[in-house]
């Protein structure tokens, strides 16, 4: 006998981790290459996130998989650089988990407020 | 340190390393050199999360790795031997059309479908940008100047 398990909505968008988030809020406002996007993660999140290599390109490699960053060659005075930039796609996903996280907030609030009342 | 940092660089997998060594080792040093101006303690704490970062993140792509998915990214590894002769938007269309192609191809194999309608979409924008390059370039389907 076969046992077919149902997903809850096998389309819904999974939350996205941290690290990831943050990657792609730092792209929406322009494309940069790796430590660029350190260091704006690191004033992005008021200085309680710091990413190391390892999470960065981990997190980068899988968001190229995705589509939803693309990589090119970032032409720089000094040296070549790859850099990162945001796809229609990768858009679209960062705007959606704002307004999850939006939602979520405003529900959090509202059960703070009934517990206060 | 930066000794260090390679030595564990080693336990990603092979594409891993072909794809984003230079990079990784690039922003490291940069990283590096900030933090030392810092002082040792601080430089000490960057390099133990560097490395704790390197083993978890090396663990990571190898599962991915072994659970079939992902792919090589680097499209200079795949970019065909007269690219070099292209004007640089035209490689940069070449080579966004070949990463979507081995992208849907991966996905389709994988039966990640949503994927590869996506994919499949994204390749369908980058053969018509490709088109219209080839067209103000003058360069023929081969990839020849004409």
């Amino acid at each position: 006998m076969r046992h077919v398990v149902e997903q809850p909505d096998a389309a819904a968008p999974k939350p996205l981790t941290e690290p990831v988030l943050l990657i792609l809020m730092s792209l929406a406002a322009q494309p940069r290459h790796g430590y660029a996007l350190i260091k704006d993660i690191e004033t992005l999140s008021n200085h309680r996130v710091r990413l190391s290599t390892g999470t960065l390109y981990g997190a980068l490699r899988r968001l190229l998989d995705d589509l939803w960053i693309e990589r090119f060659e970032q032409e720089d005075t000094s040296r070549d650089k790859q850099a990162y930039r945001l796809t229609a796609e990768g858009r679209r996903q960062l705007q959606l988990e704002l307004e999850r996280l939006k939602q979520l907030t405003r529900v959090g609030i509202a059960r703070l407020r009934m517990n206060e009342a | 340190m930066t000794l260090a940092y390679r030595a564990l660089f080693q336990l990603y997998p092979r594409d891993h390393r072909t794809c984003f060594g230079a990079e990784m080792q690039s922003v490291f040093e940069e990283a590096a050199q900030e933090h030392r101006s810092r002082g040792w303690t601080a430089y000490l704490r960057f390099a133990l999360a560097e490395y704790a970062g390197l083993v978890v993140g090396s663990g990571t792509a190898w599962a991915v790795k072994l659970a079939g998915r992902g792919y090589v990214y680097d499209q200079r590894l795949i970019r065909p031997a007269n690219a070099a002769a292209l004007p640089g938007e035209v490689q940069e269309a070449q080579d966004r059309l070949t990463a979507n192609l081995t992208g849907l191809l991966h996905a389709i194999s994988h039966h990640q479908f949503l994927k590869a309608r996506l994919y499949a979409a994204e390749e369908q924008k980058a053969r018509e940008e490709l088109r219209l390059l080839r067209e103000k370039y003058n360069i023929a389907e081969s990839g020849d100047l004409v």
